[in-house]
């Protein structure tokens, strides 16, 4: 059995230190892009070519003309509400799916005891599995709104862009961290499946994307405050009427995101912890 | 294969499919909180219309797109569970046609879809206060079998196009929303484009939520829910002899060349 001994090395003089730390930092960008580029390789099971167009492609536009023909049958709010809206919240099947996946179809097949034997920090990990959604999402959402436009004579002020831009990626990063926190119970719970489906269902219902917040009771309004892309469609909304950059929305949904990725690190670390405590971690 | 006894095996594949789907969370889930969310944001949406004497319109719209959602994935699943287990090559061997071992599954994956229409006019009514005043309580209750009944034989031929497909699920996904919106199940098919009619009036589902909404509100005559009755089960049927068609040819093509298990 190893001995603890006392730590009595003074370490490297600073001038030695610089070079391990750029290796360190290289090495946890490495394990974020290369690790997090294989995982999704490996464990999205959307990534053929036919399941990537149906489920992510096609199936976010279905959804929006749905909701676009429904809000023009209701007179609720206009096409505009509607589609920028959908266009937010297509992320969603991307990054609360592929978070969800990227925890529990290790555990699915049987890979996840490899992974969690690895010595590297937990943090980059699983960050590097959550990035490769974030993009994801981002081109979704981009696919959904350029589509939609063409399909619907949307327009969009050419200034706006880059600000659209910058909020569908706030929008996309906070969903892959929600998404990485329902995989997180992946450790724990068996169904976590059952879980996800129900998360994007309520993200449809609690996010503005489809009823306007002002319409919802007031717990149901702080529910989606609290919500990935709730302050983001807000500011996408803002930025195609014109009105310019939300500052605060892009903000309340960054740090939102910043939020459930804390809590997704938590989680794991907990739940991993747990499942080696009751040598539960490949029990399905 | 005698009459009777092909609907001895449907009545009894029925009830074995539709006990272990009800043991399944993912299923129940499916059925029942998915299409809750959505009743309840047609609820909100219905009334932000000021349309409240539509809400019961609303709640059973919700629950007829649950019972095609339930439907769309159980008949995707059907194929491609019954691969997984090992299972399918045993079944194509089987001396019963293999049409009469999927038609069970899909009648139980619309069987279990009628929990969402339960789950959703329940839920309306004890939380949101919507009256259940049907316009004919009794032609409802005679209308939503009919509609799963045309639903599951449309989910026969669904299952027999995904015995081709190696990824069943890349098809299922996408066809949620379309078929909810050309099927009228929450907004009317007026409202689409012109082009769109045919399309819809090719669907067993456009007659049976057609006949399920005139059975729950409106002055609509009995005749209004009766018709579209008939015509639903016509359809289901037409869709059901076409799917048995193409199993036949999928089958044989199947065997042929060795590809039945590949997943």
């Amino acid at each position: 059995m190893p001995a603890r001994t006392p730590f009595l090395d003074p370490g490297p003089a600073p001038a030695d230190r610089s070079p391990r730390l750029y290796r360190r930092i290289v090495s946890a960008w490495r394990l974020v892009v290369i690790g997090g580029a294989l995982s999704y390789r490996a464990l999205f099971n959307w990534t053929t070519p036919p399941m990537f167009i149906g489920t992510l492609l096609v199936g976010p536009l279905l959804q929006l003309l749905f909701f676009v023909f429904l809000g023009r049958q209701l007179q609720v709010a206009d096409d505009r509400f509607y589609l920028l809206g959908n266009a937010v919240i297509s992320a969603s099947t991307a990054c609360v799916y592929g978070g969800t996946m990227a925890v529990a179809n290790e555990r699915r097949y049987g890979t996840l005891g490899a992974v969690l034997l690895s010595p590297r920090n937990r943090a980059p990990l699983w960050f590097g599995r959550a990035l490769p959604y974030v993009l994801n999402g981002l081109l979704i959402s981009v696919f959904t709104l350029s589509a939609a436009c063409l399909l619907l004579g949307l327009r969009i002020p050419v200034a706006a862009l880059p600000g659209l831009g910058a909020v569908l990626l706030a929008a996309s990063a906070g969903c892959s961290a929600f998404g990485l926190a329902l995989g997180a119970l992946g450790l724990r719970f068996r169904d976590v499946f059952l879980v996800s489906n129900v998360a994007s269902s309520v993200l449809l219902l609690l996010t503005g994307a489809n009823v306007p917040r002002e319409t919802l009771p007031g717990w149901m309004r702080a529910l989606g405050d609290v919500l990935p892309l709730t302050h983001a469609a807000d500011a996408a909304r803002q930025l195609s009427a014109g009105a310019g950059l939300d500052g605060r929305g892009v903000a309340a949904e960054l740090a939102t995101g910043a939020g459930y990725a804390l809590l997704a690190v938590v989680l794991l670390a907990v739940f991993e912890r747990g499942s080696r405590r009751r040598a539960t971690l490949d029990v399905m | 294969m005698r009459v009777g006894r092909a609907l001895r095996l449907t009545l009894v594949g029925v009830r074995t499919h539709v006990s272990y789907m009800s043991r399944s969370p993912l299923e129940i889930t499916f059925a029942v909180l998915v299409p809750l969310v959505y009743a309840t944001l047609s609820v909100y949406l219905f009334r932000a219309a000021d349309d409240p004497d539509r809400l019961l319109t609303a709640a059973v719209g919700a629950g007829l797109m649950g019972i095609w959602s339930s439907v769309l994935f159980g008949s995707g699943g059907a194929v491609q569970n019954q691969r997984w287990l090992g299972t399918l090559e045993t079944l194509v061997a089987s001396p019963t046609p293999l049409s009469l071992v999927l038609l069970p599954i899909t009648l139980a994956t619309a069987v279990i879809g009628t929990y969402a229409m339960g789950a959703t006019v329940i839920w309306g009514a004890v939380l949101f206060d919507v009256p259940l005043d049907f316009a004919h309580p009794v032609l409802f209750l005679l209308a939503v079998p009919v509609c799963v009944l045309s639903l599951g034989m449309m989910g026969l031929l669904l299952a027999a196009t995904f015995v081709l497909l190696r990824n069943a699920n890349a098809l299922a996904n996408p066809l949620d929303a379309p078929v909810w919106l050309l099927s009228g199940m929450l907004v009317p098919i007026t409202v689409l484009p012109d082009w769109t009619r045919p399309l819809s009036w090719a669907l067993p589902t456009t007659w049976g939520s057609r006949a399920v909404h005139a059975a729950t509100s409106g002055s609509a005559g009995a005749g209004e829910v009766l018709a579209p009755m008939g015509v639903s089960l016509t359809l289901g049927a037409l869709y059901a002899l076409l799917a048995v068609l193409v199993l036949g040819r999928v089958e044989q093509r199947a065997r042929a060349a060795a590809t039945l298990s590949l997943a």
